[in-house]
């Protein structure tokens, strides 16, 4: 099909064609969505700071570069956004220790339900900043470069990152797998 | 290659992303018994992990979207006031109330006014729906474009943007549905002779005998008799499946 890349859209909202932001919306509202819910566990504030994040296209679009990933630089406004409703709403960053409320769970099978319900309760477990990375890498599918650039280090620090959250969460995971064996026995 | 290192490349492993240390990771997880089971058991996490079903937005979130972006859109559009004191509350409402007062008075002689900021709003709104129809149609996800199809039946049918990109839709797009909405949608632009010509042209570009069926029956409906020649081209053509044929031929008979 034809498709304009990010970079040129986000140049042509920068050069003052507004009407390319909608495009750009229509891709990327909802893995933003996504990363926000991962990030601060509730809904109606992820939809809050995913027009935050659009406003602030709008409003910076002159500060975006085009050799630049346009992935990186929505992250890195989607980060600034969520800092500053932690900031604002003095809400704690640690997640409740629950799942995530999710209609589309509903027709997976019984075992897959389990697993699913065990993988997002250790993700709400993690470390804000680990889970974070979970989200880049295997959610969002950014690449190492991508992320070190949203996180402001170098690479081979976001491999070592990306592995240590991994880790941790494979332990917190096997650990509530344990748990629910012992109880399912 | 130490443990260290190669546990930090399990991630580009299980992603297929080793290049140059493919070979070293691999005589690395040969030799060591823990690296293995580890990469073996972190492995299956990683997969499931890839398979959390993502979570929709409210349907809020989109109109709360276009809204604002409207609101830009104006407010760019606007010329700018360089007498700051315009701005000053003071003179704001005194201005009010000098033009409440002119308002009424002139109120009852200048009823026309009013038809004219209908008008102004509502191609505000065509222009916003131009712009949703014209983002949905060019997503990747099939039921994006659908919703973009659904959208271009609520523009302008003089809109000839969103003419042009249902008429690509309906030669290029990958999916069968998607394109038998859009030349549904085209309905609407058959009184516009691009809109016409395009469906005709779109006959012979097909390769689904569902689609071609469909604008068939909708240059028949509007019996436009300027379609005939792409028509007898299709009945010509070798390689057209016999049903469309025989519902070409079908289609000429009613032209004339």
């Amino acid at each position: 099909m034809y498709e304009a890349s990010d970079s040129s859209l986000m140049q042509a909202v920068r050069e003052g064609d507004l009407g390319a932001l909608a495009i750009l919306f229509e891709r990327h509202h909802r893995p933003l969505f996504n990363y926000f819910v991962h990030m601060n566990g509730n809904r109606e504030l992820s939809e809050d700071l995913v027009q935050d994040v659009f406003v602030r296209m709008l409003k910076y679009r002159q500060s975006y570069q085009p050799a630049r990933a346009f992935a990186a630089w929505m992250y890195q406004i989607a980060r600034n956004a969520q800092a500053d409703s932690i900031g604002k709403r003095k809400l704690e960053v640690a997640l409740p220790d629950r799942e995530f409320a999710s209609v589309n769970v509903m027709e997976e099978n019984l075992k897959r339900r389990q697993e699913i319900s065990i993988l997002k309760r250790a993700m709400a477990r993690l470390p804000v900043e680990k889970r974070e990375l979970l989200v880049l890498s295997r959610f969002q599918n950014l690449k190492y470069e991508e992320i070190a650039s949203i996180l402001g280090c170098d690479v081979g620090a976001v491999k070592v990152r990306v592995y240590r959250a991994v880790r941790a969460l494979g332990e917190i995971y096997f650990e509530l797998s344990g748990e629910s064996a012992q109880r399912g026995a | 290659m130490n443990c260290e290192e190669a546990r930090t490349q399990f991630v580009d492993y299980w992603r297929g992303t080793l290049e140059d240390t493919r070979a070293a990771f691999d005589a690395h997880l040969v030799s060591c018994e823990r690296c293995r089971a580890e990469a073996a058991q972190l492995k299956d996490m990683w997969s499931a992990l890839g398979t959390l079903p993502d979570e929709d937005p409210s349907l809020r979130l989109r109109s709360r979207f276009y809204d604002s972006l409207r609101e830009w859109r104006r407010q760019e559009a606007a010329p700018r006031h360089v007498f700051g004191w315009l701005r000053h509350p003071a003179f704001q409402a005194a201005a009010a109330m000098v033009i409440l007062a002119v308002g009424v008075g002139t109120g009852y002689l200048l009823r026309g006014r009013e038809i004219s900021e209908v008008s102004q709003l509502r191609g505000e709104v065509d222009n916003m729906r131009q712009l949703v129809a014209l983002s949905l149609l060019q997503q990747q996800s099939a039921s994006d474009r659908l919703r973009g199809v659904s959208y271009a039946y609520r523009v302008e049918p003089d809109d000839s943007q969103v003419l042009s990109a249902l008429l690509t839709t309906v030669d290029h797009d990958s999916n069968v549905d998607v394109r038998l909405a859009a030349v549904d949608a085209l309905k609407k632009f058959t009184n516009n002779p691009v809109g016409r010509n395009g469906l005709a042209q779109a006959l012979t570009k097909q390769n689904s005998p569902l689609v071609q069926i469909a604008i068939l029956d909708e240059i028949v409906e509007v019996h436009d008799k300027s379609s005939a020649p792409a028509i007898q081209a299709l009945v010509a053509s070798q390689d057209v499946n016999p049903e469309v044929k025989q519902h070409a031929q079908w289609a000429l008979r009613q032209l004339q």
